[in-house]
């Protein structure tokens, strides 16, 4: 799903529905959703959502595509989000391709964090084929 | 908020000993940090996952624990206790102690237990020790007892799986 289509159901009202990925959960191939999803499991593979959240303890490999992500846990791989928050105690590798991002003191970034404009994301269609 | 969490932090440790009412009236500040934290690991029951109708899932999806699934997978599911909702959709086989389906499931069920309530749709065949269907369910498929074979095995593998990775 493109993105612009997520930025639209995101705009029409939040969908209140939360999906929980739990503890003991394990999740491989692509998870699409219109509202949040907090990942506390493991996933392997493409999250795409208005909203992501990385608990603290969850592992995400692969890319996640959202308009707000919010890590806590263990992720590597890419990241295009308009936002982005790495929490306390997160362990990102890889890339963050963001607008605005907030990193707080305790986060372990090994990678690259590129800057993108806002129209950027709205238009991000296919994700570019790049390699870190 | 890192900047609140921050001057907090000094401010703390001469307060504590003091009463903490005075001090919680005194700090408007304090308590902002304190909804911070529960954003990020704010969930009914850590262990339960729950696949919501907005959400849709391709691919294969292991749980040692209860899963409920309200919206769309599109492959396999293992869980513990397995609850599909009413108007979830799943296209593959889903394997569990308990598996309760109120929505539709296009592939296979292998269980202990299953229930299929009024409003489940089920094509495919059903492997089980115990079922129990309500008047008003659609099955087109086998209902299969199977004693031994199947039981337990699906729900530890993952468990193995998760620990290890």
């Amino acid at each position: 799903m493109p993105l612009s289509s997520l930025a639209r159901t995101a705009r029409a009202g939040n969908v209140d529905d939360v999906s929980h990925l739990g503890l003991a959960l394990k999740v491989t191939g692509l998870v699409e959703c219109e509202g949040e999803v907090h990942v506390r499991g493991i996933v392997r593979g493409r999250i795409n959502a208005a909203r992501v959240v990385v608990s603290a303890g969850a592992f995400v490999e692969g890319d996640i595509v959202a308009r707000e992500v919010r890590v806590a846990g263990r992720f590597d791989g890419r990241i295009f989000a308009l936002n982005v928050i790495v929490d306390e105690g997160a362990a990102v590798t890889g890339r963050i391709f963001h607008n605005q991002i907030s990193v707080e003191r305790g986060a372990r970034i090994d990678g690259r964090t590129p800057w993108r404009p806002p129209n950027y994301f709205e238009s991000l269609d296919q994700l570019p084929e790049t390699m870190p | 908020m890192t900047m609140f969490s921050r001057s907090d932090k000094p401010a703390e440790p001469a307060a504590s000993p003091q009463p903490p009412r005075p001090q919680a009236a005194a700090q408007p500040l304090a308590p902002a940090p304190a909804p911070a934290r529960p954003q990020a690991s704010s969930s009914p029951v850590a262990g339960v996952s729950v696949i919501s109708k907005a959400l849709k899932i391709t691919g294969q999806l292991e749980s040692t624990e209860d899963i409920r699934i309200d919206g769309e997978v599109d492959g396999d599911v293992r869980g513990l206790s397995v609850t599909i909702g009413q108007g979830a959709k799943v296209k593959g086989t889903v394997y569990g102690d308990a598996v309760e389906v109120a929505g539709a499931i296009d592939g296979r069920i292998e269980a202990k237990k299953v229930v299929l309530t009024a409003t489940a749709h089920m094509e495919g065949d059903v492997v089980h020790q115990d079922i129990r269907i309500e008047s008003g369910a659609y099955i087109d498929g086998h209902c299969k007892p199977e004693y031994g074979k199947t039981v337990a095995k699906p729900a530890n593998k993952p468990a193995e799986n998760v620990k290890a990775s």
